[in-house]
């Protein structure tokens, strides 16, 4: 039967070289005992629109010799477990290395928001990277473990070493505690607790208030040494305090209102505290965007030429400082972001 | 509505598929106490109430005898070359204990109904 020459060839195709003379030998017998007893039943040959139909139902040339083929897989479930933990962990470490590693290369260079913005469009690259590594490797685990299992067997169960809670090894006493992953999130505080936040508030914006007048309340013994320094402020410092005041007395107000409602009696709200924690940003802006990037002056313009080297120093030190400072909290923010995010997210689900 | 109910077939397909993949085996593996070739095999099965397709049936038989479960052998039958199997010694080791491991399955689900 011609139409059952053509579906053998175009299976033969798609088979393991090695095999196919043998199964092609063994499936034409098969299919030909078929037809037979298909063709004695009717008592006439198939007509080609029947014997279409036939080669129909037993499958496209394609599948059926994909169904000879060894079950196959970039990355097993064997090892995927292991992949998909490293994976992150991997991710995770290569964000916080290369965010910190650029914080102080622009903060060193001295480079504005543009080396910032530069950084940042360059993490996908950064991720796509790690993850192309990270996936090559496991392929690599899973394509030796599958064609050398005597040798290279043992590296399947591999998480044994790596992954620690997810395989043998592990041990159910290093289980963190229940509650654990939500931790302070999870609980209410207590009425004393909440006011004794409010009382704090109330004296740290006390202190702050007072610090303007009275130096030595900041600097101690050493507001003497610094009145005989030929350095001064610079005007910029002055906004930094009033933005710093603004804050504290908007979370002040903020906590005496939880107080009064009973906001204690829930559990913390994250997304506030982050709101509250990014507010830290705008004082450091400010001084981060001093004009001419100058913090401190001389109190005596006249001793620019002895004394301008050593200022421009300390005005760079500190900028540097307040550039990492700023890195420092924007990624805690943005960690935060990450894990209220995933909580909501695994709060819906469990819906 | 329609589109729920697709859902649901396909759903119930892949269940069946997967409840019917061990049994599958194992009614192969019974069968094969006596030898057959595929053809026959497959008739012999649907004949049982045990349908299997062409495109299942023979690759299994491959991967049971790489496994040591049966063994194979080409001969002529009826002016035709045709594969007989036949369950290994090593198959009909595994066979028993597969049949023991299936009768306390078919036991606790029927206890458990």
């Amino acid at each position: 039967m011609e139409l059952l020459d053509r579906y053998l060839q175009a299976v033969k195709k798609h088979l393991p070289w090695q095999r196919q003379d043998d199964i092609i030998a063994e499936l034409r017998a098969n299919l030909e005992a078929q037809l037979e007893d298909k063709e004695t039943e009717l008592g006439r040959p198939l007509t080609k629109e029947e014997a279409e139909e036939w080669l129909k139902q037993i499958g496209s040339p394609i599948q059926v010799a994909a169904r000879y083929q060894r079950q196959q897989y970039l990355i097993g479930p064997g090892i995927f477990p292991t992949y998909s933990y490293i994976l992150r962990l991997v991710l995770t470490w290569a964000t916080v290395i290369y965010a910190i590693a650029n914080a102080v290369t622009i903060a060193v260079s001295n480079q504005g928001g543009e080396a910032v913005l530069r950084a940042a469009l360059r993490l996908p690259e950064i991720w796509l990277i790690n993850a192309g590594v990270v996936t090559l490797i496991f392929v690599a685990i899973e394509l030796l473990s599958v064609r050398f299992p005597e040798k290279f067997g043992a590296l399947g169960p591999m998480a044994n070493s790596m992954a620690g809670p997810m395989t043998a090894q592990w041990s159910p006493m290093d289980l963190p505690p229940t509650g654990a992953g939500d931790g302070e999130w999870a609980k209410p505080r207590s009425f004393t607790k909440a006011l004794l936040q409010v009382l704090s508030g109330g004296l740290f914006l006390a202190y702050v208030l007072l610090v303007p007048h009275y130096p030595f309340l900041l600097f101690g013994p050493g507001e003497w040494y610094l009145k005989s320094l030929p350095y001064q402020l610079a005007p910029v410092w002055w906004t930094f305090y009033w933005w710093l005041v603004a804050i504290n007395t908007f979370e002040l107000a903020w906590k005496i209102v939880d107080l009064a409602r009973g906001a204690w009696q829930r559990p913390k709200n994250r997304a506030k505290h982050l709101a509250t924690h990014a507010l830290s940003l705008i004082p450091l802006s400010v001084l981060l965007l001093a004009p001419n990037h100058v913090l401190f002056l001389l109190k005596n313009p006249a001793d620019a030429a002895k004394l301008g080297a050593a200022l421009a120093g300390a005005n760079k030190g500190v900028l540097t400082a307040l550039t990492i400072a700023f890195a420092v909290v924007v990624l805690q923010i943005v960690w935060g972001v990450i894990q209220a995010s995933l909580d909501a997210y695994r709060k819906r689900v469990a819906r | 509505m329609g589109y729920s109910m697709t859902l649901t077939e396909n759903l119930f397909e892949n269940l069946r598929m997967e409840l019917r993949r061990g049994c599958l085996t194992l009614a192969v593996l019974a069968q094969l106490k006596q030898e057959h070739y595929g053809y026959t095999l497959r008739k012999a099965l649907a004949a049982q109430g045990m349908e299997i397709d062409e495109s299942t049936l023979y690759p299994l038989l491959r991967r049971l005898e790489a496994q040591g479960l049966l063994t194979s052998e080409w001969r002529e039958e009826e002016k035709r070359n045709k594969r007989f199997y036949r369950l290994s010694s090593d198959g009909e080791q595994i066979f028993a204990r597969l049949l023991e491991e299936w009768n306390q399955i078919n036991t606790s689900i029927t206890n458990l109904l």
